[in-house]
């Protein structure tokens, strides 16, 4: 329990650091020195330390956006197996109550943007609205293979000690197309190229981004952190199942993880890199690929396991 | 049983004594109110203490010397009873504030009349113990719901309404006669439990007509068409008890034939999983596409009776592939769902009726930015919002979780139940992403950013009797989100009355999901709770600014040119495109010196779309061939008689 609380807070210490490295890796393809690898820190800080600015249009909703995000990141993230460790909380179900509570912080979120009454925002709030449901679709879909193969509804039956291992050795084709199904999602629900273009400055083209346009000071500060975290959650699947290793000191585990972890980000910037973004009407089209190979990934397992 | 007919005599007055007084206008409401209401709560009272009685009671009279009216408590009439008597109780309280027209005294007497025998109809249809009980009490509860859904019966499209409403309740009603004069004919007794012995295929056309006519009092696509309309239409305190427990009758007579038939088919379950998937996804797209907010309301109606209906077909599955757990699962899943859907659903319908009253519009995108001005009714609908999407921790997201498990559990089992297991948890999950887009787009252009127009300007909320069962409501939202444990006793009471043939159903497993639900809540307010804390503590001695909207350095922006509600869902709308096909209405702009040009776009129903040509022109062509029978003169009437009669007299 102890060991679980402290590698939920590490989870959280280290999310804006992993963020940086896109960043750094970004800045690599572009031929660039780029920003320093704690550059999300010193910005955190530095929106603490600020006052902020309101829009007259606004109302408590849109102070609870930023609470309602962070909140449900922070809530996702203690489900979570962190490196292979068991989570802080685990129930029958647990996967199903965390996409929900996400689905809480969306809500805030779109209904923070809608606040404003600017068009802009209001634009950013359609789309958050649109993609996340093919995701949600293509995380069941997930879920299903998941209990399939281990009779669970829980992350920690999926992610915690060798069982990441076993999901391999009992359905290992599958499991490619779910890891990229993952990914996708990844892409898709933390707002990274190919579907939003998080460095952009056209508000036309953005999604989260010109869905925080207003929020300023600490509370852009809660957004950020909520953002970092909410991507380390979903990297932390994917690290997981491209490395399942599992060794039997913690220390070393928490290392092996770490660099799994790194190499997903990094992943995330070559893909920032190599990649434009997708016309909007073509962006359900991606998100759909990673519902179609969940689809066969689990329609394959159904013959296999028994 | 005696506790249960006197709440229904004082309801009953309280629908009389008005017509009396109807001179007197606010002491005429009073009386109405004051009696409905104590009425209900006597029901609540008593239909709450049924539920966790062991005993069932029962109770019959002679009617016209040939039948019985007999009327029986089971678990079942009790957990369907508790929903029907606590949302009308508060839908007559918030009438003595929304029904403030004294010219219309009249039509308000009438119109209390016909809610006090809406409600005694619902009560004694789901306790009804035969079928012509049954049948005599349908039609009475259909009837009053009609008188009070035209209700502004001088406006055209009331009358519209109101006809469509009245025929497709009719055919609903001959459906289910005729499932029911099959049951009649194969068993000869009018008693529901004589229909176990039916044979076999028999109880399979029974179900599946019984379902139909059921299935069109319960909103399900493709016979939800008047449903649209009508509560539109209605006051919006009868919107409220129609959308939140009229609808939920017909559920209750599924369940009801499928008790009465007592045969597990694995196609019963396949049939309510594909109908509740259809009427789940194109409810919600629907609700999306509308720009009139109670249309949107009724849509999502639609949606939630498709919810429902996953969780009872979830149920049957289990039956039929002999897993309990899945059984229990889905049953009690959907019962949570019929309650938790009538306290959110009636909570929403009772702030768009503030919303349209005080604003005069029904659109959408004409209001805006209300959450100001009507605090308590934007508090409010927000929470109903939230729990309507099934977002913990409210109420919503509880009937969700358990379908979910019972789908779950669906999926271990053989290719059939695996494949329907599947849809009904990637619909569930695809209905939860709808319904959020849709909620926002609600909140998000109703309530909040700037009024789009004059009338959503003077927004004012002053009257308490129709904010205080808004409050009750939102209230009981996130209590049962994160204490479901009561609820869900009462569930898995509705379900004992099922007779799955399990005998007593044991708590312990599952009350163990409701405590994980419970805690896992609690750990989510406490880091909500946290982070307000830490939020107060950064904004300590800091400066607050406020300052116009941030518009991309556009400088000069109006109201006009915030996202609409239509703008909002097209992008979803256009996903789901060969269901919701928009008539769009533009004419082209010409000239140097172009004419004054508009748009608009409506989506429509691909059901309402296809009826007529389907539907309703075939039955027309069939009838106009019959025509000559009916020529006007008396003469061969009287014939037709004496024919009618020899015809029985010698071959019946």
């Amino acid at each position: 329990m102890i060991e679980s609380i402290i590698l939920w807070i590490l989870a959280i210490c280290l999310s804006p650091f992993y963020a940086a490295v896109i960043l750094k890796v970004k800045a690599f393809f572009g031929g660039k020195k780029g920003p320093p690898l704690l550059i999300h820190y010193f910005t955190l800080i530095k929106l603490m330390q600020k006052g902020s600015v309101y829009s007259n249009s606004t109302t408590f909703i849109f102070k609870m956006g930023p609470i309602a995000s962070l909140s449900a990141a922070l809530m996702a993230l203690l489900f979570l197996p962190i490196a292979g460790r068991s989570p802080v909380l685990s129930f029958n179900g647990d996967v199903i109550f965390v996409l929900y509570v996400l689905g809480l912080g969306r809500f805030f979120t779109i209904a923070a943007a809608m606040d404003t009454a600017s068009p802009f925002e209001g634009m950013g709030a359609a789309r958050e609205a649109f993609f996340p449901i093919i995701c949600e679709a293509t995380m069941f879909m997930i879920l299903i293979l998941f209990f399939q193969l281990t009779g669970e509804l829980t992350f920690a039956a999926y992610f915690t000690g060798i069982q990441t291992s076993g999901l391999w050795r009992v359905a290992g084709a599958p499991m490619l197309f779910v890891v990229m199904a993952f990914f996708i999602i990844l892409l898709t629900e933390n707002s990274r190229v190919p579907v939003d273009d998080p460095a952009t400055h056209l508000e036309l083209t953005m999604i989260h981004e010109v869905m925080v346009l207003d929020h300023s000071g600490p509370d852009f500060g809660l957004i950020e952190l909520g953002a970092f975290i909410k991507l380390l959650f979903y990297s932390t699947f994917v690290a997981r199942l491209i490395c399942p290793i599992h060794a039997a000191h913690p220390f070393v585990n928490f290392v092996i993880f770490c660099a799994a972890l790194s190499g997903v980000y990094v992943a995330i910037g070559v893909t920032e890199s190599v990649m434009a973004r997708f016309r909007m009407d073509r962006v359900s089209h991606f998100v759909l690929t990673s519902f179609a190979l969940a689809f066969f990934a689990t329609v394959i397992t159904l013959e296999f396991v028994k | 049983m005696e506790a249960f007919f006197f709440s229904i005599g004082v309801i009953i007055a309280g629908g009389t004594l008005p017509l009396m007084l109807h001179r007197h206008f606010t002491l005429m409401k009073t009386v109405g109110v004051l009696s409905i209401s104590a009425g209900c709560l006597i029901g609540l009272t008593n239909s709450l203490f049924q539920l966790f009685r062991p005993e069932t009671d029962a109770v019959s009279f002679k009617y016209l010397h040939a039948f019985s009216l007999s009327f029986v408590i089971d678990g079942l009439s009790a957990f369907f009873l508790v929903p029907v008597f606590f949302v009308s109780f508060l839908a007559a309280l918030y009438s003595f504030h929304y029904l403030n027209t004294p010219e219309k005294s009249f039509r308000t007497a009438a119109s209390y009349l016909f809610f006090s025998l809406l409600i005694a109809s619902m009560t004694l249809v789901v306790t009804a113990a035969n079928i012509i009980t049954f049948m005599l009490f349908w039609e009475i509860m259909s009837l009053s719901s009609f008188f009070l859904v035209v209700y502004d019966y001088h406006k055209i499209e009331t009358r519209k309404a109101g006809y469509l409403y009245f025929v497709f309740s009719h055919a609903g009603a001959m459906l289910i006669l005729s499932a029911f004069g099959l049951m009649y004919g194969f068993s000869g007794s009018f008693g529901f439990d004589g229909a176990a012995i039916l044979p076999e295929w028999v109880k399979i056309v029974v179900f599946v007509l019984a379902f139909a006519g059921f299935g069109s009092k319960a909103g399900v696509f493709p016979f939800h068409v008047w449903l649209p309309h009508a509560h539109p239409a209605a006051p919006s305190h009868i919107s409220a008890v129609m959308s939140g427990v009229m609808i939920k009758i017909g559920i209750y007579g599924i369940l009801r034939m499928y008790v009465a038939l007592n045969y597990h088919a694995p196609l019963f379950g396949e049939i309510l999983v594909i109908a509740g998937m259809i009427s789940g996804i194109l409810g919600v797209v629907y609700a999306l596409a509308q720009q009139d907010i109670k249309r949107m309301l009724a849509y999502s109606s639609i949606e939630n009776m498709g919810i429902i209906l996953i969780g009872l077909g979830i149920g049957m599955i289990g039956m039929s592939s002999g897993n309990p757990l899945m059984a229990v699962l889905g049953f009690a899943g959907s019962l949570l769902h019929v309650l938790n859907h009538s306290i959110f659903k009636s909570l929403l319908f009772m702030g768009a009726g503030i919303v349209i009253k005080k604003t005069g519009t029904h659109s959408i995108d004409a209001l805006g930015g209300l959450m100001k001005k009507m605090r308590i009714t934007g508090m409010t609908f927000l929470i109903g919002s939230l729990a309507i999407s099934g977002l913990p921790p409210l109420n919503g997201f509880v009937g969700e979780f358990f379908i979910y498990l019972g789908g779950f559990k669906g999926v271990g089992l053989d290719k059939l139940s695996f494949v329907l297991s599947l849809m009904a948890i990637i619909s569930l999950a695809v209905i939860g992403g709808l319904a959020l887009a849709c909620f926002t787009k609600v909140v998000g252009v109703v309530f909040q950013g700037e009024p789009r127009s004059e009338s959503a300007v003077k927004a004012d909320e002053k009257e308490p009797m129709m904010l205080i069962p808004m409050v009750v409501l939102a209230a009981l939202c996130p209590i049962i989100g994160v204490f479901p444990k009561a609820v869900f006793l009462m569930a898995i009471r509705g379900v004992s009355a099922l007779n799955l043939g399990y005998g007593r159903i044991p708590f312990s497993p599952f009350l163990e999901m409701t405590e994980n639900i419970s805690q896992a809540a609690a750990v989510f307010l406490l880091i909500v709770f946290c982070m307000l804390a830490l939020r107060f503590f950064l904004y300590r001695q800091k400066t607050i600014t406020r300052t116009g909207t941030w518009g991309c350095g556009f400088t000069r922006p109006t109201v006009k040119m915030q996202y609409t509600g239509s703008s909002y869902a097209r992008s979803i709308t256009d996903f789901f495109k060969p269901v919701t096909a928009l008539n769009e209405d533009h004419p082209a702009v010409q000239g140097v010196f172009p004419a004054k040009t508009y748009y608009s776009s409506h989506a429509r129903d691909i059901a309402e779309r296809y009826m007529e040509s389907v539907f309703v022109h075939p039955v027309l062509f069939f009838f106009d061939k019959l025509r000559w029978i009916q020529q006007g003169d008396i003469h061969p009437y009287i014939g037709y008689i004496l024919l009618a009669i020899v015809i029985l007299l010698f071959f019946v």
